[in-house]
């Protein structure tokens, strides 16, 4: 339950000067892997998760998720925003339950597990609040909260916690930790930031721009659990010195 | 801004005060009618004997008096003038017709606004049917009006209806087609249906677009009911205007005009109440940047 498959997926985005986003990508995440995507912008990172989404067609290739193609999105593969993109006329437990409002749940399936996910990412005290009344981190945990809640089988992170000050990114990341080590759902995490992509995943494939390519895959070895106290060690700063010693090669 | 009056009963510094803040609304207030009423006394103080531009126009004095009667006098056995109590009637007839009209517009170009800025294929049958349409002004539409429904009540209606229509339709499209496109995505990530994003998330998000288009087209719908009750219909403020204006009660003429813009002016007042309340989320918006 929530595997994802790429084979030989190519984007071109059309038009006089045809851009390729993605050249033959092969790409795999397991079943309750967390895999993060890193890169520089424009490498095609966004659009790759934008087709296992469903938000975009693919040019060339296949696309399965749970070994069945991948056509239109869905509430089993769970989207974070970068911006959040929280419905801003709905308060926050509105757009928690958007989802399961409008897949016609029961009532009394859903609720109870809003709340328990409101609670979980620390908003229990704001379920009438507007997003516009919420803080970037606060905004984005709705976002979480508000993908989790449908139960996906697979979570796609699109830069989550980009747009955030270096202190609520810390947080936000102890979070994500906390929770992905008790659900074990599938993850692919787009970011650019090191850090960020080491302290969480399981595997790193880094992505180079035109055309948009994986270059290399890295199992990031560290111990489960980890928090972010992990950032400091000393096994931290040797894949962190690969990596970067990557990124550098890919851009020549 | 606030009366001198008021300043001296002020407590605390830090929090104004409730009569500070009454105090600023009454000196906004003052700051508001300082012209017109300016017009008025020079208008008033231009006149000979109740009269302004030799004799073409009354004083504002003669025009509250007749107001007055008007709105307030009792017709008894003998009286000849239509202008003696028939002031509210005047009013209920037009407003009538503004809210018919102006809801039939409402009715058909909000709902077709969203679909015209969701679907491609909708607009490229619509839209430019519409954007031919438009050049047309209502005063032309009056002829195909009478012939249609005749000197009645739907005649009004119908031509406050088409000017109404057009700001509502083109307002509401705007905004259909400015939806953040993640908030497309979100929905559907969540398993919304089509039905679910239109009524969900594109009516929502237009909402703003779609009360501009409302405020102009009310605006409109007014000046089509003076319009049509000049020529097609025989009652209302229009009406009224137009026939005072032929038995040289000009008096009338300027009660009615006033008369119109109060209420005009009314009714965007309600509906600018009514965005308030519906896009609370849009003001906080605008609060924080």
């Amino acid at each position: 339950m929530g595997t994802i498959s790429l084979r030989g997926v190519s984007k071109v985005y059309g038009g006089a000067r045809a851009v390729t986003a993605l050249d033959h990508v092969d790409f795999e995440v397991a079943e309750g892997e967390f895999v993060a995507l890193l890169g520089p912008s424009g490498c095609g990172k966004s659009t790759l998760l934008n087709l296992v989404a469903g938000f975009e067609g693919l040019s060339e290739g296949t696309l399965s998720f749970d070994n069945a193609p991948v056509t239109r999105p869905g509430p089993d593969r769970g989207v974070v925003f970068q911006e959040a993109s929280l419905l801003p006329w709905l308060n926050v437990w509105e757009n928690v339950v958007f989802g399961p409002k409008v897949q016609k749940l029961d009532r009394s399936d859903y609720e109870p597990r809003a709340r328990e996910i409101l609670k979980i990412v620390g908003l229990e005290a704001f379920h009438e609040a507007l997003p516009v009344q919420l803080s970037g981190g606060m905004r984005q945990r709705v976002g979480i909260a508000r993908a989790l809640v449908m139960q996906p089988r697979a979570l796609l992170m699109d830069e989550p916690f980009g747009a955030l000050d270096a202190q609520t990114r810390l947080s936000m990341q102890a979070l994500l930790l906390e929770v992905w080590q008790k659900l074990k759902t599938t993850v692919l995490f787009v970011t650019h930031d090191i850090d960020e992509a080491i302290l969480l995943a399981d595997r790193i494939c880094v992505m180079t721009a035109r055309p948009g390519r994986i270059t290399r895959t890295i199992p990031i070895t560290l111990p489960r659990p980890r928090s972010i106290d992990d950032l400091t060690s000393a096994e931290f700063n040797r894949f962190k010195a690969l990596i970067m010693a990557e990124m550098r090669g890919g851009h020549h | 801004m606030a009366g001198p009056d008021t300043r001296k009963t002020t407590g605390s510094a830090a929090k104004p005060s409730l009569m500070e803040l009454a105090g600023e609304r009454l000196g906004r207030g003052l700051l508001a009618i300082a012209l017109p009423l300016a017009v008025l006394v020079l208008w008033q103080l231009s006149g000979k004997n109740g009269a302004v531009a030799g004799g073409a126009l009354p004083t504002p004095d003669r025009v509250w008096n007749a107001w007055l009667v008007w709105a307030f006098g009792k017709p008894g056995p003998m009286t000849l003038s239509p202008y003696v109590g028939t002031w509210a009637d005047a009013i209920y007839f037009s407003a009538m017709r503004v809210a018919k009209g102006f809801g039939l517009a409402v009715l058909v170009g909000v709902p077709l606004g969203i679909i015209i800025g969701w679907s491609r294929l909708a607009a490229s049958m619509v839209d430019p049917t519409i954007q031919w349409l438009r050049p047309v002004p209502i005063t032309a539409w009056l002829p195909i009006s009478i012939a249609i429904f005749g000197i009645s009540d739907f005649g009004a209606v119908f031509l406050i209806t088409i000017g109404a229509f057009y700001p509502i339709v083109i307002n509401t499209t705007q905004g259909a087609r400015d939806v953040d496109k993640n908030w497309i995505r979100a929905a559907l990530m969540m398993g919304a249906s089509q039905w679910d994003i239109l009524r969900r998330v594109v009516l929502p998000a237009a909402l703003p677009s779609i009360f501009t288009g409302l405020r102009i087209g009310l605006g409109i719908g007014w000046t089509a009911v003076i319009v049509s009750e000049m020529v097609a219909v025989k009652s209302g403020l229009g009406y009224v205007l137009w026939d005072a204006y032929y038995v040289g009660r000009m008096d009338i003429v300027i009660a009615d005009m006033v008369s119109i813009g109060l209420f005009g002016f009314l009714s965007d007042w309600a509906i600018v109440r009514l965005e308030r309340w519906v896009l609370k989320w849009r003001r906080l918006q605008n609060f924080n940047q």
